[in-house]
């Protein structure tokens, strides 16, 4: 354990009391002022945002409330009734970590074959320093952003952050009601290799929630690659499909398609995907905020409500999404179809192929 | 490795068989293929041409006059494919018919060999609301074939908007999966990437698209051929080795089934599933 000496201790105080309840409260209650409230939501129409967030490490964590504050602000002017932040959304607050900002500098100077691993430093992964960090600033980030959802009387998905779970990290999403309430979590279930590497732990449930907004879920980044997500989810009865994303490669219109869009395709939902872009610590974020929708009820059949426009750059995609209009079209699907004798031929027995594909690859 | 060609139908002379015939045998010609795959609904198209099903004015009309000629007609369309597999020295996916076995009909699509013999059919397993209508049933297996070397599985019409089937086709150890579609101009072909460009992102298998161009009693179809593979191992990272265009009615490419392993090694998809996310979801949700 590289991160359990005196000084580490000592350092952790000294953490705990920059992210102090009180503090934290006393900033907020500076930012918000008087309470405002989100309009009701009328019918079954929702105005909703996905937010691109440009990741900037923070020494301060009032300095990152002040940011968080400031967005959901914006969305809320903009009269949403649900608003969503990126994956990986409490990455700035390693900012707080003495060296980080160096640290990156460092990374993105090297060759990406001389990582500073080898620098005969011990070697600190990943979860351990989540581990370390964690327990300071899971509360920070409780009290934060159900404060910001009660203030302004909205739906906020605070994106996923990497906390631990006792002896497990993991990669989890969190949904507040506009009550200020903690209305569900989700632990991402598909891991990016990367993160295997890093300690991360995958969920291995796909949750539901129940709101007044509508049925919603919350799966992370990666879920969003396998059909079987959506499919679970919207068999479960999802109408809207939170989905925030950390994509740590080189915009490509095509390589990003393979996410959120497709799978609302084949899964009728609405889908809801906040992005993180810029650079940390030598990775390069990019994405494309946006509220997409089953073709058939969008504009030309684009299957797009919404998208940012810069995948590098901060942005809020903002849309209406009208579950009414969702349930129409899943009772009355023109080319939906479902075939119980095929997937009772073969699900779930054809996954233990898996482990006949892995042999047969070289 | 092999090279695969997808054709729409579109400039190929359908008025009379030798036309046809001679059409698709110069495209063979010039294309040096081991897989032609030709787009549903082609037998429909070819009895239609054929003065077969001129008293009904309506695409839906057309296809319901089909399912009562079909049994007759498909020994014309079996016969003229299995001569152009085997004159060609090509897989030829003969794009789709209907067939009738114990009372139900079936929308199906087949393959004959460079031998001229039938090397797999398959049925489609997911029917659309207008399908369903035309009395067409749902086929319950999917089904593998060899094609030169390669575990090969056939994606009929809609089949290709249901995620569940190359799922199902790619950890049965398909490399490669053949589509014969037909959709619907406009708004529907726009969303033609969510189909089999899709499928083969999260499956990282080949697949070789075929998609009728053209029109049916009234019913245009325009979405377009391609010969795809996963993002990585294709230029500008599209997904795409080739793609139909207006000059050119046909995707064509060669599959160089190094580079997919490699890839798939790499960034092993399937490895990364989940299936203790699934249990007890997956078939039991399903309705």
């Amino acid at each position: 354990m590289a991160l359990d000496g005196w000084k580490e201790r000592l350092f952790r105080q000294y953490l705990y009391w920059v992210c102090r309840p009180a503090r934290l409260r006393r900033k907020l209650a500076a930012l918000v002022g008087e309470k405002r409230v989100a309009p009701p939501v009328t019918g079954r129409r929702l105005r909703v945002a996905a937010l691109q967030v440009e990741i900037e490490l923070f020494k301060d964590p009032l300095d990152y409330a002040v940011e968080a504050h400031r967005r959901t602000a914006e969305a809320a002017a903009a009269g949403v009734h649900l608003v969503a932040f990126p994956e990986d959304n409490n990455l700035p607050l390693l900012g707080m970590l003495p060296g980080v900002e160096e640290m990156g500098e460092a990374v993105s100077a090297e060759e990406p074959d001389q990582a500073p691993a080898g620098s005969g430093a011990p070697e600190i992964t990943v979860a351990e320093v989540i581990r370390y960090i964690g327990p300071v600033i899971a509360p920070f980030l409780n009290i934060l952003y159900a404060t910001l959802a009660a203030a302004y009387g909205l739906y906020l998905a605070a994106g996923s952050f990497l906390l631990p779970d006792g002896e497990r990290v993991v990669n989890r999403s969190y949904l507040y009601g506009p009550g200020g309430e903690l209305i569900g979590m989700q632990d991402k279930v598909h891991l990016m290799p990367i993160e295997e590497e890093w300690g991360i732990s995958a969920g291995d449930e796909l949750r539901l929630f129940e709101t007044r907004a509508g049925k919603i879920a919350l799966p992370v980044c990666m879920d969003a690659t396998y059909f079987e997500t959506f499919r679970i989810l919207e068999l479960q009865g999802a109408e809207i499909v939170i989905l925030p994303i950390a994509n740590p490669e080189p915009y490509n219109y095509w390589l990003a398609l393979r996410g959120i869009w497709p799978r609302v395709q084949e899964s009728p939902v609405y889908g809801i995907k906040s992005a993180l872009v810029g650079s940390l610590l030598g990775f390069e974020f990019t994405g494309r905020a946006g509220v997409f929708a089953p073709a058939e009820l969008t504009a030309g059949g684009t299957g797009v409500l919404a998208e940012v426009e810069s995948p590098e750059k901060e942005g809020m995609a903002l849309a209406e999404i009208d579950l009414e209009a969702l349930e129409k079209l899943r009772s009355d699907h023109p080319w939906r179809d479902s075939n119980l004798a095929l997937y009772r031929r073969y699900f779930p027995g054809i996954y233990e192929h898996i482990q006949m594909q892995t042999k047969q690859s070289p | 490795m092999t090279r695969v060609a997808a054709f729409s139908l579109a400039g190929i002379r359908t008025g009379r068989p030798e036309e046809y015939a001679a059409d698709l045998t110069g495209l063979f010609k010039e294309l040096a293929p081991d897989l032609v795959v030709l787009p549903a609904h082609t037998s429909l198209l070819l009895c239609e041409a054929w003065g077969l099903l001129e008293r009904e004015p309506d695409f839906g009309g057309k296809f319901k006059l089909f399912t009562q000629k079909a049994a007759e007609w498909n020994k014309r369309y079996f016969q003229l494919h299995s001569e152009l597999a085997r004159t060609g020295e090509l897989y030829l996916a003969a794009g789709t018919t209907v067939e009738k076995e114990r009372g139900k009909l079936y929308h199906t699509a087949y393959c004959f060999g460079p031998d001229g013999g039938l090397c797999a059919q398959q049925r489609q397993t997911h029917l659309s609301r207008e399908e369903r209508s035309f009395g067409l049933s749902r086929g319950e297996e999917l089904h593998l074939f060899e094609l030169a070397g390669m575990k090969t599985g056939l994606i009929v019409g809609t089949d290709a908007r249901h995620p569940e089937v190359g799922r199902i086709l790619a950890l049965k150890g398909a490399p490669l999966v053949i589509h014969t579609g037909a959709t619907a101009a406009g708004k529907e072909s726009r969303a033609q990437p969510a189909g089999i460009w899709a499928q083969v992102q999260q499956n990282q298998f080949w697949a070789a698209e075929a998609q009728l161009k053209g029109s049916i009693g009234g019913r245009s179809f325009g979405a377009q051929c391609a010969v795809i593979g996963p993002c990585e191992i294709t230029a500008g990272r599209t997904g795409y080795l080739d793609r139909e265009s207006e000059e050119r009615p046909f995707a064509a490419a060669e599959l160089v089934e190094e580079k997919r392993l490699r890839i798939k090694e790499k960034y092993p998809l399937l490895k990364l599933l989940r299936p203790e996310a699934y249990r007890g979801r997956l078939p039991e949700l399903y309705r």
